[in-house]
């Protein structure tokens, strides 16, 4: 599925990227806190949609247990970074170690569930990871020390080198005042980069051929000398490593960690992310991932805007509901008609153009026809 | 004493309809082999209509036209989207109907609001006593419904012509559809009988001892999940043993959280999840699963 | 690697174009405070000449919709009230509503928005949602109700929490069983609580009073998916209790006292002021709900016979007919004239700015709304008041329920330490 690029990027694409890469930063010095707030949920919902699409779109494995290492890497975080006191337990490790800890943790999490995810195989997997959520839940709620129980804890902001992730010390560059959201847009975006950039990697070399193979007949790809068990367990501990960065830069954007938000939504959600914006490749997820959190706070602020959205509690279709809806269609939609998601879509529509352009036909593999 | 013999009764009794719930699930699996997560909403399709045509037409005939209904529902979504998705792959059909889920879910409880719906049964809260131990009649009617119920099933996949479709299309559909089943109507088929047990269950988890049907409801289809895992997502005979071990495993550990405090309280709704990772582990095709056996 | 390279330096020049640009002046640079209006007003975020901007953050769609819509509707109908009276200042309350459904994400990017739009916030449901942001809450200096009765939100001078929290409720309750002789000293009580600090708040309540008392509490914790009590119902039995609490939703409740009454337990069974809604009166639960059911809860009932609650449930009614006339519309009715008080004080210091409305709120000790017990705003690591009513469902009373007890403080809730910040 992932698309191999070409060795030298051509100058449209590079124009592309040094656009982007300068209206993302920019961003912070123009939009108000309510965009950045939903940015760097988006950006760190990315990073967690692409450990889950590594999983999930290139290696076949269904997890609805995504929403548990996100809260293993949020709470690692929090205990590793946090005081003791209070009730409370914490290791009050400097902040920027506290991360890389809550990423491995997450993995070591991950690591942990290997034994049955590597024993079980794809629907029977995805049903037992759902009882990592729940699981998850009880923990969060009863180890109370650790995580604060119900009442979440505090999450510390993260410090480098003297440099603080928080609202205090005001920072001003070129006469915008940087709060924590400005500086966590920035921090999220660096993250974002380069674990796409990773995620690249892994699905351009040897191991994502490998784990596509797996995905697409796991007995041949045991046959061809695919070390089949291995690259599971692997694939589940750095999936896992990804939504507990994930996890962490949440935890950063919220200040506060409480245990309803790691629901078994949150896995849903996660799903559909990977879905919509297209299985198998970082593009996909990334962009799914901004489209699933984007949608509902961007309806719920224009929803006055908009036609044939009551206004909340007036007994119509709220705003709320509203998006709800239509990002319960745009799943089924997706799947229905855009095999491939959103990038899926966009690279048709450049192969259609690429090839009136050159006028000739590119060659695509048509999906195998369903038995009927 | 009498404790452990009511638990057991309690949960025997909200166990078979897990099991019902579970069958529906399983019976969706064998003939597509696609994880329906969309149940929950059809539970709420059916719930939702008997809750409303009971006043206007009383209970048996809103009973029925609640199955009807969630059926048809059921049969619409494998109509509608199942069958003209063009996608092969399993999870990715098991994701558009975590969409049809949104989507159903949504729009019923927004109908539903913030009211409480009454089932309009005629157990109401009637209990009988047996030797000490006093059980709702709702759960007698459950149990009795459910085992009615899944007898039949495991009868009409033995003996009809669509439960050999369906076993044949469960075995090997590609071969199944040669040997001139139709995957198509035997697909129809199993989405509407699933839709129409979710019906039933949906009655049984909205009347006595819950007041009735409101927007939370669909949440209990959840625990049908682990149900339909550890019995063996193929079986039917599994999604009864696996409803029963759920409802048992939730009763007691409920009814003994005081003597389980070290696990943490509130353990009666992770403990199914619990029974399920162990019996995964010994066995990771279910209780009653058929292992998957390649050959090279 | 030379493709790696070509990024590098494409990055870079990105990154030199952006900052040259964010040079050309940016709006943000300023700051969105409103400064001074013409009339000699000092005006914070959301006040203009014309209007106040008020947020409230409910939940319209999530779990606990039934409680957010009727707060929500009654906030509307006092701010319209006060601006058919000419508003406040000259100015008309402008609500800005958001539903948030019950998700935590959701409610923070919520805040975001408000947070630099609004004044205050009359109304914010959810006791996690409050908690997720509420560090944000008080470096923002931004006046909060928030529509949750847990002590985890006392202790920050931006947050006030009406009426008692659930501990205190519990306290009184237990102490008023006992004058009840309903239970007395060496008696067990159950005890069946949600997870989360709604059930833990009161939960800490009835483990004080019981220990005052010489009581043992048996403790049955439950998840907002339980639906069926049947499992708690015998373990309670077994145990041999001699009344039952419950601290969880109007389910459960209903649930609850179904079991209980249809097995013949004819212990007392005393709710939380969030185990009832009168949509229960309409179910099968009904006459289980009728024989010794109660309820403790700070908020006077709708059907008492305050001359303004009598108002409040005839104009509700009108405005919104068929709507259930529940907790939430005195406590959402309450929570909006708690601000648009603090408004009219601070509109005579001339500061509506987030300062000046939060020093006019806390310098009042004695407010009375007229919906049930005044209360002290002067302090903000106590509950505000410490009395509570206890009241019974009844079928065709307005709000469903009937005042047994008017509001009362126990001795024993006097002398209660409630934690700060913590449950």
């Amino acid at each position: 599925m992932s698309e191999r690029t070409s060795p030298l990027p051509s100058l449209p694409r590079l124009v592309a990227w040094a656009v982007g890469l300068a209206v993302m930063v920019a961003v912070p010095f123009y939009a108000e806190a309510f965009f950045l707030q939903a940015g760097v949920f988006a950006m760190a919902a990315a990073i967690g949609a692409i450990g889950l699409n590594l999983l999930t779109g290139s290696t076949g494995q269904l997890s609805l247990g995504h929403a548990f290492f996100l809260a293993v890497g949020a709470y690692g975080y929090v205990y590793l970074a946090g005081e003791s006191g209070n009730g409370l337990a914490g290791l009050g490790l400097p902040t920027w170690l506290a991360v890389v800890g809550a990423v491995l943790l997450a993995g070591l999490a991950g690591g942990l569930f290997s034994p049955i995810a590597g024993r079980l195989r794809g629907t029977y997997l995805g049903i037992a990871s759902l009882a990592l959520v729940f699981i998850g839940q009880h923990i969060l709620h009863n180890a109370h020390a650790v995580t604060g129980g119900a009442n979440g804890r505090d999450v510390p902001p993260l410090e480098i080198a003297g440099f603080s992730f928080a609202d205090t010390p005001e920072l001003v560059v070129l006469q915008v005042p940087f709060r924590a959201l400005e500086k966590l847009w920035f921090l999220a975006l660096a993250l974002l980069l380069l674990a796409a950039w990773i995620a690249r990697g892994v699905l351009n070399g040897r191991p994502g051929r490998a784990m596509n193979t797996i995905r697409d007949h796991e007995i041949a790809a045991g046959v061809m000398g695919v070390p089949v068990a291995r690259y599971r367990a692997a694939v589940f501990v750095v999936s896992s490593m990804y939504a507990g960065l994930a996890g962490v830069l949440l935890a950063m954007a919220f200040r506060r960690t409480v245990p309803d938000y790691f629901g078994l939504l949150l896995s849903l959600e996660y799903l559909a992310m990977i879905v919509i914006g297209g299985l198998g490749t970082v593009a996909g997820a990334v962009i799914g991932a901004v489209f699933v959190s984007l949608l509902p706070p961007l309806f719920t602020r224009y929803a006055d805007g908009l036609p044939l959205i009551a206004p909340p509690g007036s007994g119509g279709v709220s705003p709320a509901e509203a998006s709800r809806i239509l990002y319960g269609a745009i799943v089924v939609a997706v799947v229905l008609f855009l095999p491939g998601g959103l990038m899926g879509l966009w690279q048709r529509l450049r192969a259609s153009t690429a090839a009136r352009r050159k006028s000739t036909p590119s060659p695509r593999m048509e999906p195998e026809e369903q038995p009927a | 004493m009498t404790t452990f013999a009511e638990l057991l009764v309690n949960g025997v009794s909200i166990g078979s309809v897990y099991a019902l719930i579970a069958l529906g699930f399983v019976i969706i699996f064998k003939a597509t082999e696609v994880v329906n997560f969309a149940h929950a909403s059809l539970l709420l399709v059916g719930g939702f209509a008997v809750a409303k045509l009971v006043g206007p037409l009383g209970f048996w005939p809103a009973l029925l036209a609640g199955v009807a209904i969630a059926a048809a529902v059921a049969a619409l979504v494998e109509l509608l989207v199942l069958r003209r998705s063009r996608a092969g792959d399993h999870h990715v059909l098991a994701i558009v109907t975590i969409g049809v889920d949104i989507l159903i879910t949504t729009e019923l409880t927004r109908q539903i609001g913030t009211e409480v719906l009454s089932m309009g049964d005629p157990w109401q809260s009637a209990v009988v006593e047996v030797a000490g131990i006093s059980v709702p009649q709702t759960r007698l009617a459950a149990l009795v419904t459910a085992v009615a119920l899944i007898t039949c099933f495991l009868l009409a996949f033995r003996f009809t012509d669509w439960g050999v479709a369906m076993r044949v299309a469960a075995e090997d559909r590609e071969a199944a559809a040669l040997m001139g089943v139709r995957l198509n109507r035997v697909s129809l088929a199993a989405w509407a009988v699933a839709g129409a047990l979710a019906a039933v269950a949906a009655l049984f988890l909205t009347v006595f001892p819950t007041p009735g049907l409101d927007r939370s409801t669909s949440l209990v289809a959840l625990k049908a999940f682990p149900a339909a895992i550890l019995g063996g997502l193929d079986s039917t005979t599994g999604a009864l043993v696996g409803g029963l071990i759920i409802g048992l495993t939730e009763s007691l550990a409920s009814g003994y959280q005081n003597d389980l405090t070290f696990l943490g309280r509130g353990l009666g709704d992770v403990a199914p999840y619990l029974v399920m990772i162990v019996i995964l582990l010994i066995r990771p095709a279910g209780l009653f699963g058929t292992r998957e056996l390649a050959r090279v | 690697m030379k493709s790696s390279l070509r990024k590098t330096a494409v990055s870079l020049t990105a990154l030199v174009l952006a900052a040259a640009t964010a040079g050309c002046g940016s709006g943000k640079a300023t700051g969105g405070s409103g400064g001074t209006g013409a009339d000699g007003v000092k005006q914070g975020p959301g006040v203009t000449d014309k209007t106040i901007k008020l947020g409230l953050a409910t939940d319209l769609t999530g779990v606990y919709a039934p409680l957010g819509k009727s707060i929500t509707n009654a906030q509307q109908l006092h701010f319209e009230e006060i601006n058919k009276a000419g508003g406040i200042c000259g100015r008309t309350i402008e609500a800005v509503v958001r539903d948030h459904g019950y998700d935590p994400q959701k409610a923070v990017s919520i805040y975001s928005e408000l947070s630099g739009s609004v004044l205050a916030l009359p109304h914010f449901l959810g006791s996690p949602m409050v908690s997720a942001v509420k560090q944000r809450i008080e470096s923002d200096k931004i006046f909060t109700i928030p529509s949750a009765w847990t002590t985890a939100l006392l202790g920050n001078q931006y947050i006030q929490v009406t009426g008692t929290t659930y501990d205190v409720d519990m306290i009184n309750g237990i102490q008023w069983m006992l004058d009840k002789k309903m239970i007395k000293s060496g008696d067990k009580i159950g005890h069946v609580y949600f997870e989360g600090d709604y059930g833990e708040s009161a939960l800490r309540g009835a483990k004080y009073a019981a220990q005052h008392n010489n009581l043992t509490i048996v403790e049955q914790k439950i998840k907002a998916t339980d639906n069926d009590m049947s499992s708690q119902v015998a373990a309670l039995n077994q145990a041999g209790v001699k009344a039952i609490l419950i601290s969880a939703g109007p389910r459960q409740a209903a649930s609850l006292a179904g079991i209980a009454r249809s097995r013949g337990m004819k212990q007392p069974i005393l709710g939380s002021n969030s185990a009832f809604s009168p949509q229960l009166l309409d179910t099968a639960a009904a006459p289980a709900l009728a024989q010794g059911f109660f309820i403790a809860t700070a908020g006077a009932p709708m059907s008492s016979d305050l001359p303004a609650m009598k108002k409040l449930a005839d104009d509700y009614s009108k405005k919104y007919p068929g709507q259930p006339l529940d907790s939430g519309v005195v406590n959402g009715y309450g929570g909006a004239k708690i601000v648009t008080e603090a408004l009219k004080k601070a509109c005579e210091a001339k500061d509506l700015t987030r300062e000046g409305l939060i020093k006019a709120h806390r310098s009042r000790n004695a407010f009375d709304d007229g919906l049930g017990t005044p209360m002290d705003f002067s302090y903000w690591d106590k509950p505000a008041t410490r009395k509570t009513y206890i009241t019974q469902p009844k079928k065709g009373a307005p709000g469903g329920v009937v005042t047994v007890q008017e509001a009362t403080e126990s001795e024993l809730a006097k002398n209660y330490q409630v934690p700060v910040g913590t449950f």
